[in-house]
Protein backbone atom coordinates (compact mmCIF):
# COMPACT_ATOMS: atom_id res chain seq x y z
CA UNK A 1 0.00 0.00 0.00
CA UNK A 2 1.55 3.36 -1.01
CA UNK A 3 2.00 5.91 1.74
CA UNK A 4 1.82 8.79 -0.75
CA UNK A 5 0.49 8.60 -4.26
CA UNK A 6 0.43 11.42 -6.79
CA UNK A 7 -1.68 10.52 -9.82
CA UNK A 8 -1.57 12.45 -13.12
CA UNK A 9 -0.09 15.43 -11.35
CA UNK A 10 0.77 18.70 -13.06
CA UNK A 11 2.53 21.46 -11.14
CA UNK A 12 2.93 25.01 -12.36
CA UNK A 13 6.50 26.37 -12.42
CA UNK A 14 8.00 28.19 -9.45
CA UNK A 15 11.11 30.36 -9.59
CA UNK A 16 13.33 29.48 -12.55
CA UNK A 17 11.93 25.95 -12.88
CA UNK A 18 9.89 24.38 -15.66
CA UNK A 19 7.13 23.00 -13.46
CA UNK A 20 6.21 19.32 -13.72
CA UNK A 21 3.78 17.89 -16.24
CA UNK A 22 1.55 14.83 -16.09
CA UNK A 23 3.44 12.51 -13.79
CA UNK A 24 2.45 9.82 -11.35
CA UNK A 25 4.44 8.78 -8.33
CA UNK A 26 3.96 6.22 -5.58
CA UNK A 27 5.92 6.06 -2.36
CA UNK A 28 5.89 2.82 -0.37
CA UNK A 29 7.20 1.91 3.07
CA UNK A 30 10.95 1.31 2.93
CA UNK A 31 11.45 3.42 -0.20
CA UNK A 32 14.42 5.76 -0.24
CA UNK A 33 14.13 8.05 -3.26
CA UNK A 34 16.97 10.33 -4.22
CA UNK A 35 16.30 13.02 -6.81
CA UNK A 36 18.53 13.91 -9.73
CA UNK A 37 17.55 17.04 -11.55
CA UNK A 38 18.55 19.74 -14.01
CA UNK A 39 16.56 22.29 -12.01
CA UNK A 40 16.80 22.78 -8.24
CA UNK A 41 13.50 24.69 -8.34
CA UNK A 42 11.69 21.72 -9.89
CA UNK A 43 13.13 19.36 -7.26
CA UNK A 44 12.00 21.75 -4.50
CA UNK A 45 8.59 22.03 -6.15
CA UNK A 46 8.21 18.25 -6.27
CA UNK A 47 9.12 17.98 -2.58
CA UNK A 48 6.61 20.73 -1.75
CA UNK A 49 3.96 18.86 -3.71
CA UNK A 50 4.72 15.70 -1.72
CA UNK A 51 4.06 17.53 1.54
CA UNK A 52 0.99 19.26 0.01
CA UNK A 53 2.51 22.74 0.29
CA UNK A 54 2.22 23.09 -3.49
CA UNK A 55 -1.18 22.48 -5.02
CA UNK A 56 -1.39 20.85 -8.44
CA UNK A 57 -2.96 22.36 -11.52
CA UNK A 58 -4.53 18.96 -11.94
CA UNK A 59 -4.10 15.53 -10.45
CA UNK A 60 -5.01 13.45 -7.43
CA UNK A 61 -3.18 13.25 -4.10
CA UNK A 62 -3.60 10.15 -1.94
CA UNK A 63 -2.23 9.64 1.55
CA UNK A 64 -2.37 6.11 2.97
CA UNK A 65 -4.76 5.26 0.11
CA UNK A 66 -7.12 8.05 1.05
CA UNK A 67 -7.85 10.61 -1.65
CA UNK A 68 -7.30 14.13 -0.36
CA UNK A 69 -9.27 17.01 -1.84
CA UNK A 70 -6.66 19.75 -2.00
CA UNK A 71 -9.14 22.46 -3.03
CA UNK A 72 -9.57 23.10 0.72
CA UNK A 73 -6.21 23.39 2.53
CA UNK A 74 -7.77 22.04 5.73
CA UNK A 75 -8.20 18.59 4.19
CA UNK A 76 -4.43 18.25 3.86
CA UNK A 77 -3.64 19.16 7.48
CA UNK A 78 -3.80 15.58 8.84
CA UNK A 79 -1.34 14.51 6.09
CA UNK A 80 1.03 17.39 6.76
CA UNK A 81 1.07 16.46 10.43
CA UNK A 82 2.47 13.04 9.49
CA UNK A 83 5.22 14.22 7.16
CA UNK A 84 8.64 15.34 8.35
CA UNK A 85 9.80 18.18 6.09
CA UNK A 86 13.31 19.55 6.33
CA UNK A 87 13.87 22.12 3.61
CA UNK A 88 15.17 25.62 3.00
CA UNK A 89 11.68 27.10 3.46
CA UNK A 90 10.95 25.33 6.75
CA UNK A 91 10.65 27.80 9.64
CA UNK A 92 10.15 28.20 13.36
CA UNK A 93 7.40 30.35 14.84
CA UNK A 94 9.30 33.44 15.81
CA UNK A 95 7.27 34.67 18.76
CA UNK A 96 7.48 31.33 20.61
CA UNK A 97 10.43 29.88 22.50
CA UNK A 98 12.40 26.90 21.18
CA UNK A 99 10.65 24.66 23.74
CA UNK A 100 7.22 25.90 22.63
CA UNK A 101 8.19 25.37 19.00
CA UNK A 102 9.24 21.80 19.72
CA UNK A 103 6.03 21.12 21.65
CA UNK A 104 3.76 23.18 19.42
CA UNK A 105 2.07 20.26 17.66
CA UNK A 106 1.56 18.32 20.88
CA UNK A 107 0.27 21.38 22.75
CA UNK A 108 -2.44 21.71 20.15
CA UNK A 109 -3.40 18.10 19.46
CA UNK A 110 -3.11 16.88 23.06
CA UNK A 111 -4.86 20.06 24.25
CA UNK A 112 -2.54 20.74 27.15
CA UNK A 113 0.13 23.34 27.83
CA UNK A 114 1.66 21.33 30.66
CA UNK A 115 3.56 18.91 28.42
CA UNK A 116 7.28 18.31 28.65
CA UNK A 117 9.77 17.18 26.01
CA UNK A 118 9.84 13.42 25.61
CA UNK A 119 13.13 11.55 26.10
CA UNK A 120 13.80 11.18 22.37
CA UNK A 121 13.37 14.94 21.72
CA UNK A 122 15.39 15.90 24.79
CA UNK A 123 18.15 13.55 23.63
CA UNK A 124 18.17 15.15 20.16
CA UNK A 125 18.29 18.61 21.78
CA UNK A 126 21.39 17.58 23.74
CA UNK A 127 23.05 16.09 20.67
CA UNK A 128 22.33 19.22 18.58
CA UNK A 129 23.42 21.57 21.43
CA UNK A 130 19.98 23.13 21.77
CA UNK A 131 19.12 21.96 25.28
CA UNK A 132 20.47 25.07 27.03
CA UNK A 133 18.66 27.34 24.54
CA UNK A 134 15.16 25.97 25.04
CA UNK A 135 13.80 29.14 26.64
CA UNK A 136 15.13 31.45 23.92
CA UNK A 137 13.14 32.72 20.98
CA UNK A 138 14.32 32.10 17.41
CA UNK A 139 15.38 35.74 17.05
CA UNK A 140 17.95 35.22 19.82
CA UNK A 141 19.46 32.14 18.19
CA UNK A 142 22.24 31.66 15.68
CA UNK A 143 20.76 30.76 12.24
CA UNK A 144 22.33 27.31 12.50
CA UNK A 145 20.60 26.71 15.84
CA UNK A 146 17.30 27.60 14.17
CA UNK A 147 17.94 24.98 11.49
CA UNK A 148 18.95 22.44 14.13
CA UNK A 149 15.72 23.14 16.01
CA UNK A 150 13.67 22.64 12.85
CA UNK A 151 15.50 19.35 12.27
CA UNK A 152 14.74 18.18 15.81
CA UNK A 153 11.09 19.24 15.49
CA UNK A 154 10.62 17.30 12.26
CA UNK A 155 12.48 14.20 13.42
CA UNK A 156 10.63 14.10 16.72
CA UNK A 157 7.15 14.32 15.25
CA UNK A 158 7.24 10.59 14.48
CA UNK A 159 6.47 11.06 10.78
CA UNK A 160 5.17 8.47 8.32
CA UNK A 161 7.36 9.99 5.59
CA UNK A 162 10.52 12.07 5.65
CA UNK A 163 11.09 14.67 2.91
CA UNK A 164 14.50 16.34 2.79
CA UNK A 165 15.82 19.12 0.60
CA UNK A 166 19.62 19.36 0.52
CA UNK A 167 20.11 18.24 4.14
CA UNK A 168 23.89 18.78 3.82
CA UNK A 169 23.23 22.53 3.39
CA UNK A 170 20.58 22.66 6.08
CA UNK A 171 22.37 20.82 8.84
CA UNK A 172 25.63 21.94 10.38
CA UNK A 173 28.43 19.67 9.10
CA UNK A 174 29.55 18.96 12.68
CA UNK A 175 26.08 17.56 13.41
CA UNK A 176 25.50 15.88 10.07
CA UNK A 177 26.61 12.48 11.31
CA UNK A 178 24.18 12.72 14.24
CA UNK A 179 21.45 13.60 11.77
CA UNK A 180 22.36 10.65 9.56
CA UNK A 181 22.23 8.31 12.54
CA UNK A 182 18.77 9.61 13.49
CA UNK A 183 17.51 9.16 9.91
CA UNK A 184 19.10 5.70 9.71
CA UNK A 185 17.28 4.65 12.88
CA UNK A 186 14.03 5.78 11.28
CA UNK A 187 14.63 4.16 7.89
CA UNK A 188 15.48 0.88 9.60
CA UNK A 189 11.86 0.92 10.76
CA UNK A 190 10.88 1.16 7.04
CA UNK A 191 10.16 4.89 7.08
CA UNK A 192 10.08 6.07 3.46
CA UNK A 193 12.41 8.94 2.58
CA UNK A 194 12.45 11.25 -0.42
CA UNK A 195 15.35 13.64 -0.73
CA UNK A 196 17.34 15.86 -2.98
CA UNK A 197 21.00 15.87 -1.99
CA UNK A 198 24.36 16.41 -3.58
CA UNK A 199 26.13 14.59 -0.75
CA UNK A 200 27.28 11.29 -2.25
CA UNK A 201 27.63 9.60 1.13
CA UNK A 202 24.12 10.57 2.19
CA UNK A 203 22.64 9.48 -1.15
CA UNK A 204 24.48 6.15 -0.99
CA UNK A 205 23.28 5.56 2.57
CA UNK A 206 19.58 6.25 2.08
CA UNK A 207 18.73 5.82 -1.58
CA UNK A 208 17.40 2.57 -2.95
CA UNK A 209 15.43 4.21 -5.79
CA UNK A 210 16.05 7.14 -8.05
CA UNK A 211 13.88 9.95 -9.39
CA UNK A 212 14.96 12.01 -12.35
CA UNK A 213 13.48 15.40 -13.07
CA UNK A 214 14.51 16.80 -16.42
CA UNK A 215 12.86 19.56 -18.44
CA UNK A 216 9.65 19.29 -16.45
CA UNK A 217 9.42 15.49 -16.77
CA UNK A 218 9.67 13.14 -13.82
CA UNK A 219 10.88 9.57 -14.19
CA UNK A 220 11.43 7.05 -11.42
CA UNK A 221 13.83 4.08 -11.41
CA UNK A 222 14.18 1.21 -8.98
CA UNK B 1 -0.41 53.35 -23.33
CA UNK B 2 -0.90 49.60 -23.07
CA UNK B 3 0.96 49.61 -19.78
CA UNK B 4 -1.29 52.34 -18.42
CA UNK B 5 -4.42 50.48 -19.53
CA UNK B 6 -3.04 47.30 -17.96
CA UNK B 7 -2.28 49.12 -14.71
CA UNK B 8 -5.76 50.65 -14.55
CA UNK B 9 -7.31 47.28 -15.39
CA UNK B 10 -5.37 45.46 -12.67
CA UNK B 11 -6.20 48.13 -10.07
CA UNK B 12 -9.88 48.00 -11.04
CA UNK B 13 -10.01 44.21 -10.83
CA UNK B 14 -8.27 44.30 -7.46
CA UNK B 15 -10.74 46.89 -6.17
CA UNK B 16 -13.71 44.88 -7.46
CA UNK B 17 -12.32 41.68 -5.90
CA UNK B 18 -11.65 43.32 -2.55
CA UNK B 19 -15.17 43.31 -1.14
CA UNK B 20 -16.16 39.73 -2.12
CA UNK B 21 -12.80 38.46 -0.86
CA UNK B 22 -13.24 40.31 2.41
CA UNK B 23 -16.77 38.93 2.80
CA UNK B 24 -15.51 35.40 2.09
CA UNK B 25 -12.82 35.90 4.74
CA UNK B 26 -15.43 37.15 7.24
CA UNK B 27 -17.56 34.09 6.46
CA UNK B 28 -14.67 31.71 7.10
CA UNK B 29 -13.89 33.45 10.41
CA UNK B 30 -17.53 33.36 11.50
CA UNK B 31 -17.59 29.65 10.69
CA UNK B 32 -14.59 29.17 12.99
CA UNK B 33 -16.47 30.74 15.90
CA UNK B 34 -19.28 28.20 15.66
CA UNK B 35 -17.08 25.23 14.78
CA UNK B 36 -15.61 24.00 18.07
CA UNK B 37 -13.28 21.01 17.74
CA UNK B 38 -12.03 19.35 20.91
CA UNK B 39 -8.34 19.97 20.24
CA UNK B 40 -6.34 23.14 20.68
CA UNK B 41 -8.58 24.84 23.22
CA UNK B 42 -5.82 25.35 25.78
CA UNK B 43 -3.64 26.97 23.15
CA UNK B 44 -6.44 29.19 21.86
CA UNK B 45 -7.22 30.29 25.41
CA UNK B 46 -3.56 31.18 25.99
CA UNK B 47 -3.29 33.09 22.72
CA UNK B 48 -6.53 34.97 23.47
CA UNK B 49 -5.25 36.01 26.90
CA UNK B 50 -1.96 37.13 25.36
CA UNK B 51 -3.90 39.24 22.86
CA UNK B 52 -6.01 40.83 25.61
CA UNK B 53 -2.84 41.53 27.59
CA UNK B 54 -1.22 43.22 24.60
CA UNK B 55 -4.28 45.10 23.36
CA UNK B 56 -5.92 46.11 26.65
CA UNK B 57 -3.44 45.99 29.54
CA UNK B 58 -0.42 47.33 27.65
CA UNK B 59 -2.58 50.09 26.11
CA UNK B 60 -3.58 51.48 29.51
CA UNK B 61 -0.58 53.82 29.61
CA UNK B 62 -1.89 55.38 26.38
CA UNK B 63 -5.62 55.35 26.94
CA UNK B 64 -5.60 56.79 30.48
CA UNK B 65 -3.69 60.01 29.66
CA UNK B 66 -5.65 60.43 26.43
CA UNK B 67 -8.96 60.01 28.28
CA UNK B 68 -7.84 62.45 31.00
CA UNK B 69 -6.81 65.06 28.46
CA UNK B 70 -9.96 64.74 26.38
CA UNK B 71 -12.25 64.61 29.42
CA UNK B 72 -10.75 67.68 31.10
CA UNK B 73 -10.56 69.67 27.84
CA UNK B 74 -14.23 69.00 27.12
CA UNK B 75 -15.28 69.97 30.64
CA UNK B 76 -13.21 73.17 30.51
CA UNK B 77 -14.53 74.19 27.09
CA UNK B 78 -18.19 73.37 27.64
CA UNK B 79 -18.35 74.63 31.24
CA UNK B 80 -17.89 78.11 29.80
CA UNK B 81 -20.56 77.92 27.13
CA UNK B 82 -23.29 75.78 28.68
CA UNK B 83 -25.53 75.67 31.69
CA UNK B 84 -24.83 73.15 34.46
CA UNK B 85 -27.49 70.74 33.23
CA UNK B 86 -26.15 70.90 29.66
CA UNK B 87 -22.63 70.04 30.76
CA UNK B 88 -23.67 66.59 32.01
CA UNK B 89 -25.70 66.01 28.91
CA UNK B 90 -22.85 67.12 26.65
CA UNK B 91 -20.44 64.77 28.42
CA UNK B 92 -22.81 61.86 27.79
CA UNK B 93 -23.44 62.92 24.21
CA UNK B 94 -19.83 63.41 23.31
CA UNK B 95 -17.79 61.03 25.44
CA UNK B 96 -20.06 58.04 26.02
CA UNK B 97 -21.78 58.06 22.66
CA UNK B 98 -19.17 59.29 20.18
CA UNK B 99 -15.66 60.19 21.30
CA UNK B 100 -15.18 57.22 23.65
CA UNK B 101 -15.75 54.47 21.08
CA UNK B 102 -13.91 56.27 18.26
CA UNK B 103 -10.82 57.25 20.29
CA UNK B 104 -10.63 53.73 21.78
CA UNK B 105 -10.83 52.25 18.29
CA UNK B 106 -8.18 54.68 17.05
CA UNK B 107 -5.77 53.68 19.81
CA UNK B 108 -6.37 49.99 19.11
CA UNK B 109 -5.81 50.59 15.38
CA UNK B 110 -2.55 52.44 16.02
CA UNK B 111 -1.18 49.93 18.50
CA UNK B 112 -2.74 46.57 17.68
CA UNK B 113 -4.13 46.47 14.15
CA UNK B 114 -0.84 47.60 12.63
CA UNK B 115 1.12 45.19 14.84
CA UNK B 116 -1.12 42.23 13.99
CA UNK B 117 -1.01 43.04 10.29
CA UNK B 118 2.80 43.21 10.33
CA UNK B 119 3.06 40.05 12.44
CA UNK B 120 0.86 37.99 10.13
CA UNK B 121 2.55 39.46 7.06
CA UNK B 122 5.96 38.42 8.39
CA UNK B 123 4.65 34.99 9.31
CA UNK B 124 3.44 34.63 5.75
CA UNK B 125 6.69 35.84 4.15
CA UNK B 126 8.94 33.73 6.39
CA UNK B 127 6.87 30.55 5.96
CA UNK B 128 5.78 30.45 9.61
CA UNK B 129 2.18 29.90 8.55
CA UNK B 130 3.35 26.88 6.57
CA UNK B 131 5.16 25.68 9.70
CA UNK B 132 1.84 25.84 11.57
CA UNK B 133 0.16 23.90 8.77
CA UNK B 134 2.94 21.29 8.85
CA UNK B 135 2.00 20.69 12.48
CA UNK B 136 -1.48 19.77 11.28
CA UNK B 137 -2.98 22.95 12.71
CA UNK B 138 -5.35 25.24 10.84
CA UNK B 139 -3.54 28.61 10.87
CA UNK B 140 -6.80 30.47 10.41
CA UNK B 141 -8.16 28.96 13.62
CA UNK B 142 -4.96 29.37 15.59
CA UNK B 143 -4.14 32.92 14.51
CA UNK B 144 -7.51 34.51 13.74
CA UNK B 145 -9.80 33.25 16.47
CA UNK B 146 -7.70 34.36 19.49
CA UNK B 147 -7.08 37.74 17.86
CA UNK B 148 -10.75 38.22 17.08
CA UNK B 149 -11.84 37.34 20.62
CA UNK B 150 -8.92 39.13 22.25
CA UNK B 151 -9.14 42.40 20.35
CA UNK B 152 -12.93 42.60 20.61
CA UNK B 153 -12.89 41.92 24.37
CA UNK B 154 -10.01 44.39 24.79
CA UNK B 155 -11.85 47.21 22.96
CA UNK B 156 -14.88 46.63 25.17
CA UNK B 157 -12.75 46.87 28.34
CA UNK B 158 -10.82 49.88 27.05
CA UNK B 159 -14.05 51.68 26.19
CA UNK B 160 -15.34 51.31 29.75
CA UNK B 161 -11.99 52.54 31.11
CA UNK B 162 -11.88 55.45 28.66
CA UNK B 163 -15.39 56.62 29.59
CA UNK B 164 -14.78 56.36 33.33
CA UNK B 165 -11.38 58.06 33.20
CA UNK B 166 -12.58 60.80 30.84
CA UNK B 167 -15.55 61.68 33.04
CA UNK B 168 -14.20 61.08 36.56
CA UNK B 169 -10.58 61.98 35.82
CA UNK B 170 -11.54 64.96 33.72
CA UNK B 171 -13.78 66.22 36.53
CA UNK B 172 -10.99 65.76 39.09
CA UNK B 173 -8.42 67.58 36.95
CA UNK B 174 -10.77 70.52 36.43
CA UNK B 175 -11.72 70.52 40.13
CA UNK B 176 -8.09 70.45 41.30
CA UNK B 177 -6.48 72.82 38.82
CA UNK B 178 -9.19 75.37 37.90
CA UNK B 179 -11.86 77.53 39.52
CA UNK B 180 -14.53 76.60 36.99
CA UNK B 181 -17.76 75.92 38.92
CA UNK B 182 -19.04 72.44 37.98
CA UNK B 183 -21.36 71.42 40.76
CA UNK B 184 -22.96 68.02 40.77
CA UNK B 185 -21.53 66.91 37.40
CA UNK B 186 -22.07 63.23 38.19
CA UNK B 187 -25.71 63.89 39.11
CA UNK B 188 -26.21 65.60 35.78
CA UNK B 189 -24.54 62.74 33.91
CA UNK B 190 -26.71 60.25 35.82
CA UNK B 191 -29.80 62.19 34.76
CA UNK B 192 -28.69 62.43 31.16
CA UNK B 193 -27.39 58.90 30.52
CA UNK B 194 -29.78 56.20 29.38
CA UNK B 195 -29.54 52.43 28.95
CA UNK B 196 -29.43 53.00 25.19
CA UNK B 197 -26.24 55.06 25.54
CA UNK B 198 -24.45 52.21 27.31
CA UNK B 199 -25.86 49.62 24.90
CA UNK B 200 -24.85 51.65 21.85
CA UNK B 201 -21.31 52.14 23.21
CA UNK B 202 -20.97 48.39 23.70
CA UNK B 203 -22.40 47.57 20.27
CA UNK B 204 -19.99 50.01 18.67
CA UNK B 205 -17.05 48.53 20.57
CA UNK B 206 -18.01 45.00 19.50
CA UNK B 207 -18.40 45.96 15.86
CA UNK B 208 -15.19 48.02 15.89
CA UNK B 209 -13.31 45.08 17.38
CA UNK B 210 -14.69 42.73 14.77
CA UNK B 211 -14.02 45.02 11.82
CA UNK B 212 -10.51 46.00 12.96
CA UNK B 213 -9.50 42.36 13.49
CA UNK B 214 -10.98 41.13 10.25
CA UNK B 215 -9.36 43.88 8.19
CA UNK B 216 -5.88 43.47 9.64
CA UNK B 217 -6.01 39.67 9.39
CA UNK B 218 -7.40 39.80 5.86
CA UNK B 219 -4.50 41.94 4.70
CA UNK B 220 -2.00 39.86 6.66
CA UNK B 221 -3.21 36.63 5.06
CA UNK B 222 -3.20 37.98 1.51
CA UNK B 223 -1.45 35.44 -0.71
CA UNK B 224 1.89 36.09 -2.44
CA UNK B 225 2.91 38.63 0.16
CA UNK B 226 6.41 40.07 -0.31
CA UNK B 227 8.54 41.58 2.45
CA UNK B 228 8.58 44.91 0.62
CA UNK B 229 4.78 44.94 0.55
CA UNK B 230 4.40 44.87 4.34
CA UNK B 231 4.87 48.63 5.05
CA UNK B 232 2.39 49.63 2.34
CA UNK B 233 -0.04 47.00 3.57
CA UNK B 234 0.25 48.26 7.15
CA UNK B 235 -0.62 51.82 6.21
CA UNK B 236 -3.54 50.49 4.14
CA UNK B 237 -4.75 48.50 7.17
CA UNK B 238 -4.65 51.57 9.43
CA UNK B 239 -6.63 53.71 6.99
CA UNK B 240 -9.14 50.98 6.16
CA UNK B 241 -9.72 50.13 9.83
CA UNK B 242 -10.28 53.75 10.78
CA UNK B 243 -12.59 54.38 7.85
CA UNK B 244 -14.63 51.24 8.60
CA UNK B 245 -14.96 52.30 12.26
CA UNK B 246 -16.23 55.74 11.21
CA UNK B 247 -18.79 54.17 8.86
CA UNK B 248 -19.96 51.76 11.58
CA UNK B 249 -20.11 54.64 14.07
CA UNK B 250 -22.33 56.71 11.78
CA UNK B 251 -24.62 53.78 10.95
CA UNK B 252 -25.11 52.83 14.63
CA UNK B 253 -25.69 56.44 15.67
CA UNK B 254 -28.24 56.93 12.90
CA UNK B 255 -30.00 53.65 13.78
CA UNK B 256 -30.32 54.46 17.48
CA UNK B 257 -30.58 58.21 17.71
CA UNK B 258 -32.22 59.48 14.54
Amino acid sequence: MPVIELIDYTLKPEGAGNGLTEFSFSLFSGDGYSIETDSIDDAALFLKALVTLASPRKGTYCFNEMKIDLSDYRNALPCKQRIGYIASDAALISNRTVRENLLFMRYFHEDSLLLTLDDHTADLCRKFDIFDKLERRPGELHPQDIKNTITIRELSKHPDVLVLERPEDFIDHTKFRIFMEAVRAMTQRNLPVVFYSSDADFTKSFSNKKLTISKGRLTSFS
Amino acid sequence: MNQLAGHIGRRTLAAVDHLPNLLAFIYSILKLIFHRPATGRAMLKKFTLEQIFFTAYQALYVIIPVALLIGSMLIIQFAKVSTQYDLGKIMVLLIVREIGPIVTALIVILRTATAVSIEIGYMQVFHEIEAIEMAGIDPLRLLCLPRLMGITAAILCLLVIFNLVAVIGGYLIVWIFTYIPIKNLFGQIEAAITFTDILVGNIKALLFGFSITVICLYHGFKPNMKITGIPAQTSKVAVECFFSCLVIDVIISVLFYL
